[in-house]
């Protein structure tokens, strides 16, 4: 039938403009709320092409100095303990920076971003880790001094999103400053050329980016908003959209044999999991449940089939990319005869139904996750098949994202297949420790463990880099033996761009991919 | 004429208030709030939640959300999108002449083919022409319109390559030609689905004028068939008819839900989806109860014009 | 060809009641192993992806969207029954509110409106029956208020009471049996547009919601294989057609029939 006939006759279709050094096309599954990095709640792709940080995360997800001279550790004298448990941050700053507006980028830029976010008078999205900065002191235009008032180990990405603007938005109300919000000054490589709302944000090339006047070497950079992410794909085959980032696995098989497009596989620094949350279904406190419920899957078959072997099983929250990373942690290889032992073990005996029970109650609780996403989907259903085999059910619910958020947030759920997007800096105490359970933190398994909870704030309590290793490796070594929540894999991030493309690097973090855009070239 | 305007107003003005009454408490029984979003980010904790709570105004109880909006609602102050911040009324203007040009376009294409398919349909009753425009009005109305949309992408765009996939215009390149090669597809999506069910309803309506004696008299007459059949058939079927197509097409505008998701058209069906996903309780109200408001109106309107267009018809 | 469509349709409640005796396999077997393969002798109409037999899951959607269609109809049938007779009966104020309320009710956008309620309230199968229905009486109601205003026009109503009937008597055993024709053509169409907005919402994922199959939901996952796997579309697309044509084929037949 017709698409019988257009399998036929698919080729790799250029109908649209073949991307060149003039223009670039993005297809992008959203529209920005505002290009405000403080204000935003979603991805930062297009605001990392204007607005630049201290620092940023590379590909490597090494903190690197951006607008910073350089980053400022314990051992180059940059952090300074204080006697009274807080710490000084000197950030020494880049010379030669101007904003887009010719006025020079200096210290008074970085305090008066933390003034305005520490303020009452602005509304960001979060104040994390700003509120722990007491005051900072510019005793020169190049250097800012930051004190805070306890140890504060990511310290070094405070200011990945850049600095507000004194001399733009000093004395204004900046939720309201829609000039800013819909076209901030920044300095870095691109501006904002026109935002059609609802259709495309256009970027060009500022004449004299500090790297050089070279840079960038893409002239226009044209962000078109697709949500429909079947109309996206389409547009990338037609050539209408040169780049898309965060491609679906399930387009991989389609997308392979285009070849004017590359697909990058990054290694991403976020994790798909099954959460468990002991305080609404009393039999995930029980350990022995819980290791039957990993034992019971075989994710190495969901990877392999499902994800088209483009992901990696994962065992715990903290990622290969991670420089805190270990693998030396239990596993849980595919085994349902162990399962069945260790169920029969905790008290489950199986029903007339197939479904166990204990004291008269079935193990019987409901998989929520997030609608929408085809391979989420499959994955949840395929774990409610293999969890009844071994007589465990476990109705999947499909809800849609800001549903999710809220149930979450909540804990009104039994368990549900999530991601988490780790932040950049390792640390899991927000996830893990007994104390930070919503609405305190995302501790969502409400798993309480008295000794990892020490540990874990133990780690955050230091700057130094061995001890903090020391101490995270033992947690993810607790973590795998007591198996809050069951990791499945690794969410590999698939960028599609042209194969014409040089300089194009990926980046695991929230970051994104357009962190090194200026140095990307079509050839 | 002014006392049946005068009622019908004062009788919608209820009805307004009704259905932006249940649309509010309908949309705020959702789980999850415009919020939600921000959760999603590791660095939000809840004393930022709260304090973005507080300033949105969202934890005042219910009945007085309701009243504040709809107080500044009758002002014209259609409050702020929770999504970035700005006018509602500025985000629904800057949308709506994308919606009016693929509602335009799609409803005067589906007159261009229902006009011509009824009459004809009614005219050979029975005889092949008949049956097959039939068959294919019937196909219209059975086809689910989104499996259509995608059909038509996968074929006439990235198979053969002779209209852009989706989208207003190409960017950097917005000719004329180029606006046109854009609106091609979903209108063709549009048009077909109305078209179908239009064309249906005329061919009934046709069919019952042709029976009246006004008809038959003609004809006994000796007027020419064509002037029978346009002048004094079509005529009469006209009146029901424009009522029809005047309430379809102002669902349109609101209602190419589907269609504008396909094919990522940039109007106020997107910007529907759109608002649905992130709870964004401002934008979703105004635009429920606007559209209800439009249709209402266009009702008096139609009325009014069936009696002007059809004597015999008299507003009661 | 008159009775094709018919034919089609009994066929397809058929099969749908005798799914599970019918279906080679069950609809929800997953076989990883086996994702998203082509139609062969073992699979009719291929596997998805979870390696679930196509023509299963159709089978087993059939009775979901079947039973969508036919119950949102009755739901609709019935209460445009009770308000369009009300107000064809008793003409005057009462049929003018109902019929501003009829107004009303067209007013609102069906779809949009569905989309909001199937994302607020997450709704098993029988609340969406019941929406899908209240988001459809108005055209019965028309329907069998014109039918009740024609007949008490042609004075029958005056003539019955001065006999001696009673309400109740007049409306059950005389107007409505004259007004079931309409009223069954105005229900039929009501199916067919009870399964697209079902498969619709699906499409937005506010309908039915995996694992259980339903047309709608299958053509939503099938969108991102559109051109792999252009059979996991096929299938439920084209029986969403048939069905529904077959199912507007026959009330059309009713409705001309003398």
């Amino acid at each position: 039938m017709v698409s019988l006939i257009s399998l036929g006759c698919a080729a790799d279709h250029s109908g649209g403009n073949q991307p060149s050094n003039e223009l670039l096309i993005v297809g992008y599954d959203r529209e920005p709320d505002t290009l405000n990095r403080f204000s935003t709640h979603i991805l930062e792709d297009i605001q990392t092409c204007v607005v630049e940080g201290l620092t940023t995360t590379d590909e490597k997800m090494n903190v690197i100095p951006l607008l910073a001279a350089s980053v400022p550790t314990l051992e180059n004298g940059g952090v300074v303990l204080r006697r009274d448990g807080g710490m000084d941050v000197t950030w020494k700053l880049r010379p030669n920076v101007a904003w887009h507006d010719g006025v020079p980028f200096t210290s008074a830029d970085v305090k008066f971003t933390v003034d305005a976010i520490n303020g009452p008078n602005y509304n960001p999205e979060s104040t994390d880790g700003f509120d722990r900065i007491s005051s900072v002191d510019t005793p020169d235009a190049l250097t800012a001094v930051v004190h805070y008032k306890e140890i504060y180990a990511p310290y070094d990405i405070q200011f990945i999103r850049g600095a507000l603007p004194k001399h733009v938005l000093e004395g204004r109300d900046i939720d309201r400053a829609q000039d800013y919000n819909r076209n901030p000054l920044g300095t870095g490589p691109y501006k904002v050329a026109d935002w059609q709302a609802g259709e495309f944000i256009m970027l060009e090339r500022v004449p004299h980016y500090w790297r050089g006047d070279e840079y960038p070497k893409i002239r226009r950079l044209l962000f078109r908003f697709v949500a429909n992410t079947n109309t996206r794909i389409n547009q990338l085959k037609a050539g209408e959209v040169h780049v898309v980032a965060l491609m679906p696995w399930d387009k991989f098989r389609e997308m392979q044999g285009v070849s004017s497009l590359v697909i990058h596989r990054t290694t991403g620094n976020a994790y798909e999991h099954v959460t468990l949350n002991e305080r609404q279904i009393p039999a995930f406190a029980d350990i022995r449940v819980r290791r039957a419920l990993i034992h019971a899957l075989d994710r190495e078959l969901y990877v392999k089939t499902i994800l088209d072997g483009l992901a990696a099983v994962a065992h715990g929250a903290i990622q290969p990319v991670s420089w805190a990373y270990t693998d030396q942690v239990a596993r849980y290889p595919f085994d349902p005869a162990k399962a069945r032992a260790l169920l029969d073990d905790a008290g489950w005996k199986t029903g007339a139904n197939g479904i166990r029970e204990r004291y008269g109650k079935p193990l019987a609780f409901t998989l929520i996750t997030q609608a929408g996403f085809a391979i989420r989907e499959t994955i949840a259903q395929a774990i409610e098949r293999q969890w009844r085999d071994v007589g465990v059910d476990a109705k999947v619910e499909l809800h849609d994202g800001t549903a999710i958020s809220s149930l979450w947030f909540e804990g009104r759920f039994d368990a549900m297949l999530h991601w988490w997007q780790m932040p950049s800096d390792p640390e899991l105490t927000t996830f893990f420790a007994a104390d930070r359970t919503p609405p305190a933190g995302r501790n969502i398994n409400f798993f309480r463990d008295d000794d990892l909870t020490r540990l874990l704030y133990a780690s955050d309590r230091t700057v130094d880099r061995a001890e903090r290793t020391r101490l995270l490796h033992r947690a993810q070594a607790m973590l795998a033996e007591a198996v809050p929540e069951i990791p499945l894999y690794n969410v590999t991030r698939l960028d599609v761009v042209p194969a014409s493309l040089q300089n194009f690097k990926g980046n695991p973090t929230n970051t994104g991919i357009f962190w090194n855009v200026h140095e990307w070239e079509i050839r | 004429m002014t006392r049946f305007l005068a009622r019908r107003i004062v009788q919608a003005i209820p009805l307004l208030f009704v259905i932006s009454l249940l649309a509010f408490f309908l949309i705020h029984a959702a789980p999850g709030g415009p919020l939600a979003v921000y959760l999603s980010n590791p660095s939000v904790r809840p004393e930022d939640i709260e304090r973005l709570r507080h300033a949105l105004g969202l934890d005042r109880p219910l009945w007085s959300q309701y009243w504040s909006w709809l107080a500044a609602f009758v002002r014209g102050d259609w409050g702020y999108s929770f999504s970035d911040g700005r006018p509602v009324a500025a985000r629904i203007a800057e949308r709506l002449p994308a919606t009016l040009e693929l509602a335009s376009a799609g409803v005067f294409f589906a007159l261009v083919i229902a006009i011509p398919g009824g009459v004809i349909a009614a005219v050979r009753r029975g005889r092949a022409a008949d049956h097959a425009i039939t068959a294919a009005a019937t196909a219209g109305i059975s086809l689910p319109a989104f499996w259509f949309g995608l059909v038509l992408q996968i074929l006439f765009a990235v198979a053969l390559g002779w209209f852009p996939s989706s989208g207003r215009t190409t960017p950097g390149a917005g000719g004329f030609l180029d606006h046109l090669q854009h609106l091609v597809l979903p209108t063709l999506v549009l048009a077909c689905v109305q078209a179908a069910g239009w064309s249906r309803y005329l061919r009934g309506s046709m069919i019952d004028a042709l029976a009246q004696p006004t008809v038959i008299t003609a004809r006994a007459r000796g007027v020419p068939e064509a002037r029978v059949v346009m002048s004094h058939a079509f005529q009469n079927a006209l009146g029901p008819f424009v009522a029809v197509v005047t309430i379809d097409a102002a669902l349109l505008i609101s209602g190419a839900v589907v269609t504008e998701s396909v094919f990522a058209w940039p109007g106020l069906g997107s910007l529907f989806t759109e608002a649905l996903a992130r709870r964004d309780y401002a934008v979703l109200m105004t635009l429920l109860v606007l559209s209800s408001t439009a249709v209402i109106v266009l009702n008096v309107v139609a009325d009014v014009a069936q009696a002007l267009i059809d004597p015999r018809v008299t507003v009661e | 060809m008159i009775r094709t469509p018919s034919i089609v349709l009994v066929a397809l409640v058929a099969a749908a009641i005798a799914a599970p005796l019918l279906a080679p396999q069950a609809p929800d077997a997953v076989d990883l192993a086996h994702r998203r393969e082509p139609p062969s002798s073992s699979h009719w109409f291929g596997t998805d992806e979870l390696g679930r037999d196509v023509a299963a899951r159709i089978l087993d959607g059939a009775r979901i969207s079947l039973a969508v269609g036919l119950l949102s109809a009755s739901v609709a049938g019935l209460s445009g029954v009770a308000i369009g007779g009300i107000a064809g009966y008793a003409g005057g104020t009462v049929d003018a509110v109902l019929m501003r309320l009829t107004d009303a009710a067209l007013a609102v956008p069906r779809l949009p409106l569905l989309m909001i309620a199937g994302a607020v309230l997450q709704p098993p199968v029988s609340v969406l029956v019941l929406l899908i229905g209240l988001a459809g009486w108005m055209e019965t109601a028309r329907v069998v208020r014109a039918e009740f205003m024609t007949l008490r026009a042609r004075g029958f109503v005056e003539s019955a009471r001065a006999a001696g009937a009673s309400h109740a008597r007049l409306i059950l055993a005389h107007l409505l049996p004259n007004a079931a024709p309409a009223i069954v053509v105005s229900m039929t169409l009501a199916v067919a547009r009870g399964i697209l907005l079902e498969s619709a919402l699906s499409f937005f994922g506010v309908g039915v919601r995996p694992p259980q199959a339903s047309w709608g939901n299958m053509l939503y996952q099938a969108q991102s294989a559109l051109l792999t796997e252009p059979w996991l579309a096929l299938a439920p697309g084209i029986f969403i057609f048939v069905t529904t044509l077959s199912v507007n084929l026959a009330g059309d037949r009713m409705a001309t029939r003398p």
